[in-house]
């Protein structure tokens, strides 16, 4: 019994040396965390009120027209009370814009909106961006979107299939990429020129590496008529020139509520197009810039691109979405393509469609 | 060749009186001193506006890097483009530029005839109205056509079906026909508003000297009229040419679906659609196809040259409005046909398509006012209304005053340099609009910093001059070359000094055609998109950058509503330039 007593405090004793150490290694831990969070806060804290300081941000942006764009600069300037200039232009425009400017000695912009094979020119042969600096949201984007390139991830604009539904009975619906090489198809789909850089040119890039050249031979035979405008091609498939038209911007799909069409999300996923921010060499407004950059990697601008169908870029703001945004917005991100590879691949595109 | 014995110019300079007066007006007037800076004035200013964003182009041709950018001096961008590819593109694109220019100067001519010469009926409302194509951006009527035209459920090709029970179409705008048509619905409106005051400037008694003689009316209209109009009609056959080479909007809408390829594709891929923009072999091309643009240049100044076409001199006359008859109806038709085809079916798709939700898609459930109710209440819409009207309005102004001086000293003058001014002045038309926006882009950028010109209104303001020069200076010119030297030496035989010779005789009698090349440089500016869109900086927007965003975003309803409402300024300017000014103007 005695025996079992002293066994019993000579335990106690034992887990309480155990347990003060833990608690006191975890207190030191805890407090080495602590310290240098406590001074990134203050450290963000600093750039928060100089950015209010410089009071102005001057946003280039490559996606042209958007309404997003004015909702999230909206959005900044009401939690921030910086406000935003939006100078929009098409990518090799804007591109050729930022680079004569920095040439000239003229550093007009902070942030520019881009794509991820974009950046990757701006940084590699422009030289024109700046390395991205850690802000509080860009730790907490889901792993898939932490680049090696320095441009913050914002959304990814998502492709798929469009079929006019007064020619096409459900029945027939194309349901995966593969089945737009069934010969039924033959004559009948409008498909944006895989030759030349934009969203023809994706899903031929992704289909390539993902399914295979003979499927791209196959679909060559499908006699596709090409266009590069996309949303006129979305109205001449909704008036009935063509039962398909490939790929087609599925955030697209509200604004043509009330024509006969259907929207797509094939099988395999949706052709993507990452989009983020870069931060521009010697910015004017640099504090403004970060918060910025951060500003829509958090939850408020995530949820304005989320409730338009663009995919986010951190987990759980697609919840209380209808039901088809929510399906476009949470589409499983099949492939997209590699500006390293842009020439090789569209020299394959231009043989195998001549 | 038949040639009007008026006095030739080589006569004028030795008689031209010598005047007295202030410097500038020594300048213009005759003093060698004065005659020399204001030659170099405009030597300057030309070299601003279109050698020195040319010589930043012709580097981008040289250097293996566009401006600012390490690289070296080298031929890759012209070795590039020889190839047999290219060349087989280059004879397409000419081939489609004369398929459309040819029929359109004939359809033109015979248009600006029935309106200025005969007694067709209504010909004043039908004036204004057949020109409307030319006012509305490309992309609306091309959509426009495409509903109308496309061979599967186009609204022609379904009647016609129905008509004829015939399986197959009537019409495929997604061809050659409906490149060279959609090309032509341009350039039939502009070629006519270049001719048909050169008609009416005509004087009578040649063509009535010429039928006394015998000749036929045809043969009359051929070698007297057709000839008196050598200068209008070769300058407007050449800028019309030109611009087919390098029009862009057709054969990317309309000939990409078929398998087209013009060379203006192959350098928009170049600069857009490769890993990296290859300026050095768009610019390159852009400047073979510029050099074979200005053989056309020399053979029209070889054409022209010894020769006089004046046909306004010192005696009064009335243009001769030839009497139709019952023929009269005929012409008539022929203007009604025209303006249906041209004008009422595309802009009546857009103008019903402005009132429902989506084009074509024509029900009682999708009827709204959303549209205009959008555009009138688009805060960045009114914006860029105001900077256009304001740079349409100064932008078009200053290039006609420049453009007149320019025209004045080349064609009525004898001083040194004139055909060098005149040739920079052809430059800018030359050199397709994406490549002349790069252009403008380094030539701005890359001035010194104190020089306050990138980023500001003034950029897109010298770019918007620099573009329009050319029409300005063939308006000009065309007219000019019809006034008889006799008219200037009278004025200032009696008195008149330089500044009031211009303003009675050379503004006075040429101002219709000053007039016609205001409005045709003020709607250029309303549509300029290339440099406008590498010009312009926030809050300096432009109505065309405006479309392009709404375009873009797929608002094409929104666009027809604007495209419709810059209709009715068009009209609206005409109408004024027609009425107002013409009974004031007339009475100086």
């Amino acid at each position: 019994m005695t025996s079992n007593k002293s066994m019993t405090a000579a335990t106690i004793r034992q887990w309480s040396r155990r347990l003060f150490l833990t608690a006191a290694g975890g207190i030191a831990i805890a407090t080495a965390v602590w310290q240098p969070v406590q001074a990134q806060d203050a450290e963000w804290e600093k750039v928060v009120e100089a950015g209010k300081k410089e009071g102005t941000l001057v946003l280039y942006t490559a996606l042209v027209g958007q309404p997003s764009t004015k909702k999230i600069a909206k959005a900044f300037t009401e939690e921030y009370g910086i406000s935003v200039e939006v100078l929009e232009a098409r990518a090799s425009e804007i591109r050729e814009r930022v680079r004569v400017e920095q040439a000239a000695g003229r550093f007009a912009a902070d942030v520019m909106f881009t794509s991820e094979g974009q950046t990757r020119l701006y940084d590699a042969e422009d030289k024109s961006i700046d390395p991205l600096p850690v802000t509080p949201n860009s730790q907490k984007i889901k792993p898939q979107f932490k680049l090696q390139v320095p441009m913050a991830s914002v959304m990814t604009i998502p492709y798929g299939i469009m079929i006019n539904t007064g020619l096409v009975k459900p029945a027939d619906e194309p349901k995966s990429w593969k089945d737009l090489a069934d010969p039924k198809w033959q004559g009948k789909i409008l498909a944006d020129d895989p030759r030349a850089i934009g969203a023809g040119y994706l899903w031929f890039f992704s289909t390539h590496d993902r399914i295979g050249e003979d499927y791209l031979r196959k679909v060559a035979g499908q006699k596709l008529v090409f266009t590069r405008d996309q949303r006129e091609s979305q109205r001449r498939t909704a008036r009935g020139e063509y039962s398909i038209y490939m790929p087609v911007i599925l955030t697209d799909m509200s604004d043509l509520k009330g024509l006969p069409v259907k929207f797509i999300v094939p099988e395999e996923g949706v052709g993507y197009v990452l989009y983020g921010n870069v931060l521009l060499k010697k910015a004017p407004h640099p504090n403004a810039a970060k918060l910025y950059l951060d500003f829509l990697q958090g939850p408020t601008a995530q949820k304005i691109y989320a409730s338009l169908g663009y995919g986010p870029v951190i987990d759980g703001v697609t919840e209380g979405l209808p039901a088809d945004i929510k399906a476009i917005s949470e589409a499983k991100l099949y492939g997209t393509s590699d500006s390293r590879r842009q020439n090789e691949m569209l020299g394959k595109a231009k043989e195998i469609f001549k | 060749m038949t040639l009007i014995h008026n006095r030739s110019l080589d006569d004028v300079a030795e008689t031209a009186p010598t005047l007295g007066g202030n410097a500038v007006t020594r300048a213009f007037s005759g003093g060698s001193i004065g005659r020399l800076i204001g030659m170099l004035a405009l030597i300057a200013i030309l070299g601003f506006l279109t050698i020195y964003p040319l010589a930043m182009l012709l580097y981008g041709s040289l250097h293996s890097t566009p401006p600012g950018l390490a690289g070296e001096f080298n031929l890759n961008g012209y070795r590039a483009i020889m190839t047999t590819q290219n060349f087989l593109v280059l004879v397409n694109t000419v081939g489609i530029s004369l398929a459309k220019t040819v029929p359109s100067l004939t359809i033109a001519v015979f248009l600006a005839w029935i309106i200025a010469r005969t007694d067709t009926p209504f010909r004043g409302t039908l004036e204004v109205l057949i020109t409307l194509p030319f006012f509305i951006p490309p992309i609306l009527t091309a959509m426009a056509w495409g509903m109308l035209g496309n061979p599967q459920v186009g609204v022609i090709n379904l009647v016609w079906r129905s008509i004829s029970g015939s399986q197959d179409p009537l019409v495929n705008v997604y061809s050659y026909g409906g490149v060279v048509w959609h090309m032509c619905q341009y350039s039939i409106p502009f070629l006519f508003l270049f001719t048909v005051d050169a008609f009416r400037a005509m004087d009578p008694s040649l063509e009535e000297s010429s039928r006394m003689c015998g000749a036929s009316r045809w043969t009359t209209f051929r070698k007297i009229t057709l000839l008196m109009m050598l200068p209008v009609l070769t300058s407007s056959f050449m800028l019309s040419f030109i611009r087919g080479i390098e029009s862009f909007e057709s054969p990317l809408f309309f000939g990409l679906p078929a398998g087209i390829k013009v060379i203006t594709t192959d350098i928009y891929e170049a600069i857009n659609h490769r890993a990296t923009p290859d300026y050095q072999y768009a610019t390159a091309l852009s400047f073979a196809i510029m050099g074979l643009m200005f053989l056309l240049v020399i053979w029209q100044w070889a054409l022209l040259r010894g020769k006089s076409f004046q046909t306004v001199t010192g005696k009064g006359f009335r243009p001769n409005v030839m009497e139709l008859g019952p023929w009269r109806w005929v012409t008539f038709g022929f203007c009604v046909l025209f303006f249906v085809i041209t004008v009422v079916l595309p802009v009546g798709q857009l103008l019903l398509g402005s009132f429902f939700r989506f084009f074509g898609f024509y029900t009682y459930e999708m009827l709204t006012l959303e549209h205009y109710r959008a555009v009138f209440s688009n805060s960045e819409f009114w914006r860029a209304l105001r900077n256009t009207m304001m740079l349409g309005l100064l932008g078009a102004t200053a290039t006609m005053a420049l453009g007149a001086v320019v025209a004045y000293v080349s064609v009525r003058t004898r001083w040194r340099g004139r055909s060098l001014i005149d040739g920079m002045a052809w430059l800018p038309w030359m050199m397709p609009g994406m490549v002349l926006g790069v252009g403008f882009l380094w030539a701005f950028a890359m001035l010194p910093g104190p020089i306050p010109i990138y980023g500001t209104v003034w950029a897109l303001l010298l770019a918007y001059l620099a573009l329009g020069t050319p029409v300005a200076v063939r308006v000009m010119t065309g007219a000019y070359h019809q006034l008889s030297y006799d008219l200037e030496e009278c004025s200032r035989v009696h008195g008149a000094n330089w500044f009031q010779t211009m303003w009675r005789i050379m503004v006075a009698l040429a101002w219709p055609a000053f007039a016609v090349g205001w409005v045709l440089t003020f709607f250029g500016i309303m549509r300029e998109l290339s440099a406008s869109i590498l010009l312009y900086s926030v809050g300096s927007e432009t109505l065309a950058v405006v479309l392009l965003k709404l375009w873009a975003n797929g608002n094409a309803e929104q666009v027809s509503v604007i495209g419709l409402m810059m209709m009715l300024l068009v009209i609206l300017f005409r109408w004024v330039q027609l009425r107002f000014i013409k009974a004031r103007i007339s009475k100086l």
